[in-house]
């Protein structure tokens, strides 16, 4: 499926490929397959072996990467105008023809290794994949995406393969193409570039949703390597595709703001005050991630040197019930919405975050184009906020972690 | 001003002589704890009421410290752009500089140092800081400070950094989005109009110099990977001789894929899944490193294989394709920057703070695209000596090669 945008504010194209496979598409054992063959995507085909994609692109100055999650492998590439044709061209290209040699398998184990160790380093994600693994007891979100150390020691190149195979053709892929032409050229092209690609017979199982939750879950992670301590709660809730999703980005937005980290902005917000300003936590932040099953709403607090896990997790808590049981005032309201507005509009002045923006609304079913979702969001209500809040931040639906520090 | 058609938002940019280079000798820390104190309510609101007016616009706001320049920078919907600047203004001109301010930034800046110490990306580089400039150096520590100078800073000093450094000569500030070049003008100027104040006279630095190699190793417990910093101290951004240094460094190792480190190390032999290098654009020499994360098996061969691609480039064993190759990278990475208000905004403001020139950002490819290989050789020949360096390492233990 093609969709394009133009955009004239800069000779730039920037070409999206969103693979309908991820984390969700895999079982305990080979966890983090799909992240392995997204690296194993850079190492060549017969027509552009190894080195020939990065420096060709590196030559235009291009932008260009890949990721994966739970849902989806992506790869783009935002080039120069004139050159978009050839970023469409190697994207056709590596859809079907990857190599995946052995040779180059066991090169970029090490690699892959090295960037689950880099991830370990840090304790948020630490405490964060513990969370998910504990939340979900059947569904394979819970799996999280890269794997661990010895499933990716384990991956086979044969394994890879068939997983590449099965899941790489143009009708289990999203193309966004989004720049500096107009649609219809934008659409045309990539159309030419995609269409000798032959469809194949995508073989999705399934996926059996997760049971209802029925009652608090609690884990503690214990390391070394982290100074602070950390409060995250995860909370079921509902799928991209559920109406309810704009609600709860907006909810996300009342109790943290759209911004995060350093930035001065979201500082009027439920959390932002109850947590930081009273010297709780030195950080917190609130998301609702658009995903195609239904996962966490998150949240996460940095505890402040001498607090314990304890007083913050209470006055979080009273915070989310507040906000379930008390209306939002008007001009609270009026400040989540125009943050909720600003978070849709800002990145969106950027080709390449306009073009992630469109891809990941169609591939999480949240919305058909970024309009739509514009306009989703500008519908919320005090009340939905309100309702979304009292719908999700329910005891038995809770997994809650704290992260202790150990000496060391 | 640079309008941009066809967007909803515009990005502001301010920089102010501020950062590092200007905060006051032996007290690293003090610039950054000014700025993050500036967002904590002016003269007119407290910082509540401050963050309910900036919130109410939907705007993003920082104020971050930089090597040479304190930025703040953010983003307005096109028709908040007067009551935005407003609110800079305000911000940056009158902030309330209060007790409370103070002790909630020292709070938060404690904490800051404390996650500091167990991050190994920053004991890395705060070692390799260490290694590389004497005391009293304005670059010898992180812009979060020391904590000695964060516990002990007082109100006075902050207000007193502030008087120095935040004044309208010497800052600049960029629009860039959807905007009329007129009428920006006009809002910024009945913003910033009456804001005054004089430049303080340069700070005097002498040059660094290392006298030969110089490597430590700092455990960091519990952790899987070890962050390496590999460095030189670099150029002023003024120097003649920077854009030739870009050329260099992009052959060497500024990218993971067309650079001649960032390939072997990563693509070829698979040791990394992070390599990259570096050059600070500040008023005098700032940091020139490799930056890598490696498996502790691994760190002696990352960095061996390092410097036997800066070998290479130091003989002349450049391929002439890797030298077009670094050429047309930084070139086409100017005309894909221009894809977002902040990327345009970054370029004008580069300009306009190091004096680079009115053509300069029309100069600039034709510049890229004159170094040659005899350049790139000279460089790395004076620049990135392989017998006087600053390595530093954090995480776990290295293993015993």
């Amino acid at each position: 499926m093609i969709h394009a945008l133009e955009a004239r504010h800069a000779p730039v194209v920037s070409v999206w490929v969103w693979y309908n496979v991820g984390g969700r598409n895999e079982v305990p054992g080979t966890t983090g397959m799909s992240h392995f063959l997204e690296h194993m995507l850079f190492k060549g085909t017969p027509v552009h072996p190894k080195g020939d994609l990065d420096r060709l692109l590196a030559r235009y100055g291009a932008q260009w990467n890949a990721f994966t999650n739970e849902d989806v492998t992506c790869y783009f590439e935002t080039v120069p105008r004139d050159r978009y044709g050839v970023a469409l061209e190697l994207e056709a290209d590596r859809m079907r023809n990857a190599l995946i040699s052995i040779e180059e398998v066991e090169a970029e184990r090490t690699v892959i290794v090295s960037e689950r160790e880099g991830y370990e380093n840090d304790p948020s994600f630490l405490l964060g994949e513990s969370l998910q693994a504990v939340a979900f007891d059947r569904h394979p979100y819970g799996q999280g995406v890269i794997g661990s150390k010895f499933e990716i020691k384990l991956m086979t190149r044969d394994g890879l393969y068939a997983h590449y195979r099965r899941h790489y053709a143009p009708n289990n892929a999203y193309v966004v193409v989004v720049g500096d032409d107009s649609a219809e050229s934008l659409v045309e092209r990539a159309a030419r570039s995609f269409g000798a690609v032959a469809a194949e017979q995508v073989v999705a199982p399934p996926l059996a949703p997760e049971p209802p939750q029925m009652g608090e879950k609690r884990l503690v992670v214990h390391r070394a390597g982290g100074a602070l301590p950390l409060v995250q709660v995860g909370f079921h809730t509902v799928a991209a595709s559920d109406p309810r999703a704009a609600s709860l980005q907006a909810l996300g937005v009342a109790l943290a703001g759209g911004s995060g980290g350093d930035a001065a902005s979201g500082r009027s917000s439920r959390l932002y005050r109850a947590l930081v300003e009273t010297q709780l936590a030195t950080d917190v932040d609130a998301s609702f991630g658009l995903t195609k099953d239904p996962y966490l709403f998150t949240i996460e607090a940095t505890v402040r040197p001498g607090v314990t896990h304890r007083a913050v997790e209470d006055a979080l808590l009273r915070e989310l019930r507040r906000l379930a049981d008390e209306p939002i005032e008007e001009a609270e309201f009026a400040r989540v919405r125009r943050g909720l507005l600003a978070s849709v509009a800002f990145p969106s002045d950027t080709i390449t975050w306009r073009a992630f923006r469109l891809g990941s609304l169609l591939s999480s079913g949240a919305a058909s184009s970024i309009g739509a979702w514009y306009d989703a969001l500008a519908r919320v209500t005090p009340d939905d906020v309100r309702r979304a809040a009292t719908e999700t931040f329910v005891e038995r639906s809770r997994t809650v972690g704290h992260f202790i520090p150990e000496a060391g | 001003m640079v309008p941009i058609a066809g967007l909803r938002s515009v990005v502001a940019l301010l920089a102010m002589e501020a950062g590092q280079f200007f905060e006051p000798a032996g007290r690293p820390g003090v610039a950054r704890l000014t700025a993050q104190a500036m967002l904590r309510g002016t003269a007119r609101r407290d910082a509540s009421a401050w963050s309910d007016a900036l919130d109410a616009l939907g705007a993003s706001a920082r104020l971050d410290v930089g090597s040479h320049a304190a930025v703040f920078s953010g983003q307005c919907l096109a028709d908040d752009l007067g009551a935005y600047l407003d609110l800079v203004a305000e911000t940056v001109v009158t902030p309330a500089l209060a007790d409370s301010g103070l002790e909630f930034v020292r709070a938060q800046a404690l904490a800051d140092l404390e996650e500091a110490k167990k991050d190994t990306r920053s004991v890395a580089d705060q070692t390799w800081r260490e290694l590389t400039y004497p005391v009293g150096h304005p670059f010898r520590t992180r812009s979060i400070g020391d904590e000695l100078v964060v516990r002990s800073a007082s109100l006075a000093e902050i207000r007193a950094h502030h008087r120095n450094g935040i004044h309208a000569a010497g800052s600049v500030l960029v629009l860039a989005g959807a905007l009329d070049a007129d009428r920006a003008f006009d809002v910024a100027e009945r913003a910033f109009g009456a804001w005054s104040g004089t430049e303080p006279p340069d700070r005097a630095v002498a040059p660094v110099i290392l006298d030969g190699m110089r490597r430590r190793a700092v455990v960091v417990p519990d952790k899987t990977q070890a962050d390496v910093v590999l460095g030189w101290p670099g150029l002023p951004r003024t120097d003649p001789r920077f854009t030739r240094a870009q050329v260099a460094n992009m052959v060497f190792a500024a990218d993971t894929f067309a650079s001649r480190a960032g390939q072997v190390v990563r693509d070829q032999l698979g040791l990394a899944y992070y390599v990259f290098s570096s050059i600070a654009g500040t008023a005098i020499q700032g940091p020139w490193t490799v930056r890598m994360g490696v498996n502790p098996e691994n760190v002696e061969r990352a960095i061996s294989v390092t410097f036997t691609e800066l070998g290479k480039i130091r003989d002349g064993a450049i391929a002439d394709d890797d030298l077009a190759l670094a050429r047309d990278k930084l070139v086409g990475e100017l005309e894909v920057g221009r894809e977002s208000p902040n990327g345009v905004a970054g370029m004008v403001l580069e300009a306009e703070l190091f004096q680079l020139g009115d053509d300069h950002l029309e100069r600039y490819p034709r510049e890229l695209r004159a170094v040659t290989k005899d350049d790139v050789v000279a460089i790395a020949r004076k620049l990135l000596p392989l017998d006087h360096y600053a390595l530093a390492i954090a995480g776990p233990e290295i293993p015993a090669s």
